[in-house]
Parts: structure tokens; sequence; C-alpha cells
């Protein structure tokens, strides 16, 4: 068999091959104005009351998904995009939720908290197929800068919204599914039991230290 | 007969706004409903507890028994706790079914099927106000998340029953 012939057939086959990747690829959903939801709080959720009112602030919020396309949220169906990474839409959450509440710092040096949060389910989750399962799990842990401790607050928000036959109104349900589960979850985080009893530990170990700082 | 028209739909605007007036008075302030757990045996993944979790949810809010349906663990003011709810509860039995005998035998041979125990206790006491026991059936192809759905539209239901206004 000649040398030609052989390489004529690795020819033809890598063409086949990139005519089945080109295909592959093509049926990939890509985000366009008409398939991409801006996701927002409708309203600042007001937080609990504190004794101490302790000024928070946010250092850092990290992806923990695992979710290679974090910002698509819907595959089939011509796909669901995202218009800003989910990090990005819980910082602005929290932030606004704090700020409402007279609970945000102005800088990271003025902080009485700061809270580092850990991002684990930003979407629609596997639902009954009949409706629209939105969630947002994070963790969030709050550290007292003076001292170094921390303490850990889970938080998780759902929201079942209907199912939709026509695009338009699938784009309307999933964007307020989404808006209504990262409601819930800044509302379960900021008025949590757990945030009350983090924010009373950090800060009765605070009191303790200055105390004993005093003390001749 | 234009009057006897326009007679006739102002009345049937009354009747529908007077029975909605009856529906919107919420019986409680909060109701916080938990993640159900299930008993040794039962096969069921943590993704059916968290949707079941979001449905019961969904469902109480819904059935306007109660002004507002607050996540897991969060705070109540103590001044609202005694008007408060807490929703627990337990997957007793779950049986997958069997679409062989759902097909040869029928009338509801290998049916899926789910039985859950739900207790719902005042916040202010821990006293249990009512135990509801829901048993669901399905086809047995039919997604197990259509169970949790029914169940929680269930547990809504018979919580409707049993603090809703009296006819």
């Amino acid at each position: 068999m000649s040398v030609t012939t052989n390489l004529a057939r690795i020819l033809v086959l890598s063409l086949n091959l990139y005519a089945l990747c080109a295909r592959a690829a093509s049926d990939e959903p890509r985000p366009k104005p008409e398939n991409t939801v801006g996701v927002h709080l409708p309203e600042p959720v007001a937080p609990q009351k504190f004794d101490h009112a302790p000024k928070f602030w946010i250092t850092d919020v990290i992806d923990r998904s695992g979710n290679p396309q974090p910002m698509q949220v819907l595959k089939s169906r011509g796909g669901m995009f995202l218009d800003r990474q989910p990090t990005v839409i819980v910082r602005e959450a929290l932030q606004e939720s704090l700020k409402s509440g007279d609970l945000l710092a102005s800088d990271a040096s003025s902080a009485d908290l700061e809270i580092r949060v850990y991002l684990f389910h930003f979407g629609l989750a596997e639902g009954s197929g009949l409706d629209f399962f939105g969630k947002v799990e994070f963790s969030a842990v709050v550290k007292n800068p003076k001292t170094g401790e921390t303490a850990e607050v889970k938080a998780t928000g759902t929201s079942i919204a209907k199912g939709a036959a026509r695009k338009k109104n699938m784009q309307k349900n999933v964007q307020e599914d989404l808006e209504d589960s990262l409601k819930d979850a800044t509302r379960n985080f900021l008025r949590g039991q757990q945030l009350k009893e983090a924010v009373m530990l950090l800060f009765k170990n605070t009191d303790a230290t200055s105390v004993s700082n005093a003390k001749p | 007969m234009r009057n006897r028209i326009v007679l006739t739909i102002v009345l049937l605007f009354g009747l529908a706004a007077g029975s909605a007036a009856k529906d919107t008075a919420p019986v409680f302030k909060t109701a916080e409903a938990k993640h159900f757990s299930g008993v040794e045996g039962v096969e069921l993944t943590p993704a059916f507890y968290d949707y079941f979790y979001a449905e019961l949810r969904s469902e109480l809010t819904k059935s306007k028994l109660v002004s507002e349906v607050i996540g897991e663990g969060e705070a109540v003011e103590n001044a609202d706790a005694d008007r408060s709810v807490v929703i627990t509860g337990t997957v007793i039995e779950y049986k997958k079914g069997s679409v062989v005998k759902s097909a040869l035998i029928g009338f509801g041979a290998g049916m899926r099927s789910l039985k859950v125990d739900a207790d719902v206790m005042r916040r202010s006491d821990q006293q249990n106000l009512c135990t509801i026991h829901v048993h669901v059936k399905v086809e047995p192809n039919w997604n197990e998340k259509i169970m949790a759905r029914f169940a929680a539209q269930q547990i809504a239901k018979d919580m409707k029953k049993e603090f809703g206004p009296k006819k």
C-alpha cells in the first residue's frame, strides 16, 4: 500500500472527525440576548436585629459548585444563561440587604465581622419536570478579624415556579424562580438563628478578650 | 333585559369577592417547614427531600393559611411564637413499584407508593397541634418527585381542613 493512499485515508478520517465535532459544537446552546436573564433581588431583605449591631464586610464569594458553566441555568430548549456570574449576583444581594439594615461596613478595616461566602448551588435543580425548581445554597464563614475566630453559617433558598410551554413564558418563569430562590437564601442567611448565634459567640469572645486585656 | 345582565354580573362579582375574602384570613403568623427525614430502609435521594421541602413551602404559601412561610432555621419574634407553627415529618415507607405488575395485573398493583407522617407543632411550647398521615400512589414509571408534589399538596390540604375556617 502506497504512502499516498494512507495519507488520503488519514485526511478523510480527520475531516469526518472535524465535521462531527463541528456538529456537536453547533448543538451546544450559546448565550444570546433572547436567552439571557438578569437576576437581581426585587427588594433588599431586611436583616434581623442584633443586640450589638455589628458591621459586616463581605471579603469574598467563592464558587464551589463544581459547575464548569455556572452561568448556564438551563441546557435544553435552546439554553438559558445568566447575565453575570452567580458569585457577583450573591455578593450584590448580600451587600444590598446588609446596607438596607445599616449593617454594612464602609471598608474592610472598619468591619467588626468579615464574611467569606462559599457558593454551592445557584440555578435550577432537578424537579418533577412539570415545574422549575430554583435553588440557591451557600455556606458563609463569619470571622472576627480581631480575635481570628470563625463560625460557619449555612443558608438555603428554594422556589418552585410554574412550567411553561412558550419560550417567552419560560424565560419569565425561570427569572422569577431564580430571583425568589435568591431572596429566600438571603433571608435564610440574614434572619437565621445560625447567624444570630455566630454573632453572639464572636462578640462574646471579643468582650472576654477586651476584659482580659484591660486587667493589669 | 340589559339591567338583568348587569345585575347578574354584579352578583357574580360579589360572590367571587366574598369567597376570596373568606380564603384570605391567615390562621398562623409564620410556618416553618423542616426538611423531612426517612426511616431506615427508605431509599430516597437527598434531592428528593430538598424538592419535597420546596414543594411543601410552596403549597403552604398557596394555601394562605399562614402570613409568612419562613425558611428552615429562621428566627421568629417572641411575640409571634404562639401563632407560629413548625412542620416536621418522616417518610415512613417508599415502594418503587413494578412496571410489569402494573401492566400485567393492573387495578393498583405495582404502583409506586410513598407514606409520610407530618407533625404540626406550635413554636412557642412545641405542642403537637395535629399529625397528618399521607399516602400517595402513582404509576411506577412516573418521576418520584411527582409523588413529593402530591404529598405536599395533601399535607397543605389536610392542614387547611384542620385549621382553616370550618364550613
